[in-house]
């Protein structure tokens, strides 16, 4: 329910506004390794925006957000190692090529829902990750793969994640606002609803996985760049997991939701790392609390507060 | 020349022969009240011609083109729009998004379907409740929503499953007025309803189903005193 009151006029700059709170962080944070832990953050970031885009906002469950970030990830490792083209051209082939895939993946599943689609996607993450990991004379395989980096400073990667992210925001912002925007929540309510009023349900159900698919490509592509190793376990279920735990402690189908979320977790999930496999123990029960009581999330409970719908 | 057009329609589900062999039209601007008992065919009979289930033999004409095995979408797109029984809104969008949403898909640009928008919220009594979510909204207030975007695009062809079901007499008024109102400028409707005083006050003509076959087709007080369908209905002759 949308609720009256200044505030709301502020709600729709609310996820520009966490980035401009996190963007000063290497002002404060000056460990490398933390450094990285927020940059690892963004790139969780990216994935959950892209993967908001399809679950949160079009309702399609898919299980394969990690997969389209190895693949792009890839894509872009595998043309520096063999064709040595600069890593910028690889950034393109990293968001092309997980669009692609994505593009194709989705005329084949987009007239699916629910379980089915859910499970297709599992089925072609796992497809995915084991081509890859077996592939060992092109990919290295488990050995993994280096890829040449771009940047020597740590601050340098942290804004260029940093404007990549804000880029897809603002881009999810004003796609939102547009009459896709209004297709795919349609979609994401009631399909058969969606049909008879004139929105082309499968074409946009295919437009969004795309779209979803070539943001992850776009994270894969520059984690590939910071890390400078890749290998199959960046397509691993624990990763999609990962990303839904963000989204869904977030707030799924808002744009703030997977950026408080990912910081959230990736960040505690750090904390907890000595402590062992606890914390994802924690995340689990966090996840159901929050679907039993506040399904809205993090981001929903700003909204009851009367922060309004786009938070 | 018929806005509708159904020839030899058929359509089963494993044993249950939902509708048997139906030719029926629906003409340009008329205003066909579609009766008969429960689970006599006619939900079927407008999910064949609004494109969501496709029929096992016949024919479905809009406009004079086949249109039978064609999408909703593309059906909607032609100018055939469908209110369902279970009422059917974009529950976490706002009363107002759920009309912009169909406008825009239907071809409206932004201010054409903001304006139009605006319009039949007014018209139908929802102005207040615009910017609240579809899903916060009474069931009555559903209805007319949904009621309210097979309009977004107007002249067009309505199939209206049970729009009185359940609704308050307030909103039943409203609904049945913005009919007569749509019917006078060139709407072309056909209204299932169980509720016979709004059939007849409301609707000329009237087709009655059973079994899956029409059984009566004819002016709207002549077919609702017709035998055949006082026996569909209560199940005996001479009883009413």
């Amino acid at each position: 329910m949308r609720r009256p009151g200044a505030l709301r006029a502020l709600t729709p700059w609310l996820p520009l506004a966490f980035l401009a709170l996190v963007a000063p962080l290497p002002l404060v944070v000056t460990d490398p390794y933390w450094l990285g832990i927020l940059i690892l953050s963004m790139y969780f970031a990216l994935i959950s925006s892209g993967w908001n885009l399809l679950a949160g906002y079009t309702g399609q469950f898919s299980l394969a957000p990690a997969t389209f970030a190895m693949l792009g990830a890839y894509a872009t490792g595998l043309l520096c190692e063999y064709a040595k083209t600069p890593p910028w051209i690889g950034m393109i082939a990293a968001v092309a090529t997980s669009a692609i895939i994505g593009v194709i993946l989705a005329l084949v599943v987009m007239r699916l829902s629910g379980a089915y689609l859910a499970l297709t996607t599992l089925s072609f993450a796992e497809i995915a990750r084991l081509v890859i990991a077996n592939s060992y004379n092109f990919t290295r395989g488990d050995l993994g793969l280096g890829v040449p980096g771009i940047f020597e400073s740590r601050v340098t990667w942290y804004y260029v994640v940093l404007g990549a992210l804000a880029a897809v925001v603002v881009g999810l912002m004003l796609l939102l606002r547009s009459p896709m925007g209004l297709y795919l929540q349609a979609i994401r309510d009631d399909e058969v609803a969606a049909a008879s009023r004139g929105v082309d349900v499968v074409y946009w159900k295919t437009v969004s996985f795309t779209l979803s698919s070539a943001i992850a490509g776009l994270a894969g592509g520059l984690y590939a760049h910071f890390s400078q190793l890749i290998s199959p376990e960046l397509g691993l279920l624990t990763q999609t997991g990962l990303v839904i735990c963000m989204v869904v402690i977030g707030g799924i189908g808002t744009l703030l939701g997977p950026l408080v979320g990912a910081f959230l977790v990736y960040v505690l999930s750090e904390l907890l790392r000595e402590v062992g496999g606890v914390q994802l123990i924690v995340f689990a029960l966090v996840v159901i609390v929050i679907a039993r009581f506040f399904r809205e999330g993090l981001a929903g409970l700003a909204r009851r507060a009367g922060l309004g719908k786009l938070a | 020349m018929s806005r509708v057009a159904l020839e030899k329609v058929e359509k089963s589900f494993g044993g249950l022969r939902a509708v048997a062999g139906v030719t029926f039209e629906l003409g340009d601007g008329e205003l066909v009240g579609l009766i008969g008992p429960n689970g006599s065919g006619k939900t079927t009979l407008l999910s064949l011609v609004s494109g969501h289930e496709s029929p096992d033999g016949g024919r479905v004409l809009l406009d004079g083109h086949e249109i039978q095995g064609l999408s909703p979408t593309r059906i909607a797109r032609a100018g055939l729009m469908r209110m369902f029984q279970l009422t059917k809104v974009f529950r976490r969008m706002s009363a107002l998004d759920n009309l912009l949403t169909t406008g825009r898909a239907l071809g409206l640009s932004r201010p054409a379907a903001a304006a139009r928008a605006k319009s039949i919220l007014e018209e139908l009594g929802l102005a207040p409740v615009a910017e609240l979510d579809a899903g916060h909204l009474s069931g009555g207030q559903q209805k007319l929503l949904e009621f309210g975007c097979c309009f977004m695009v107007p002249p067009r062809i309505a199939l209206l499953d049970e729009p009185f079901a359940a609704v308050h007499p307030t909103l039943k008024e409203t609904m049945a007025g913005y009919i007569r109102k749509r019917h006078a400028e060139g709407h072309t409707f056909l209204v299932v309803s169980h509720d016979m005083p709004v059939v007849a006050e409301l609707c000329i003509r009237a087709v009655c189903m059973n079994a899956g076959s029409v059984i009566a087709d004819g002016p709207t007080r002549a077919v609702l005193s017709d035998p055949k369908v006082i026996e569909a209905y209560l199940g005996g002759e001479g009883e009413a």
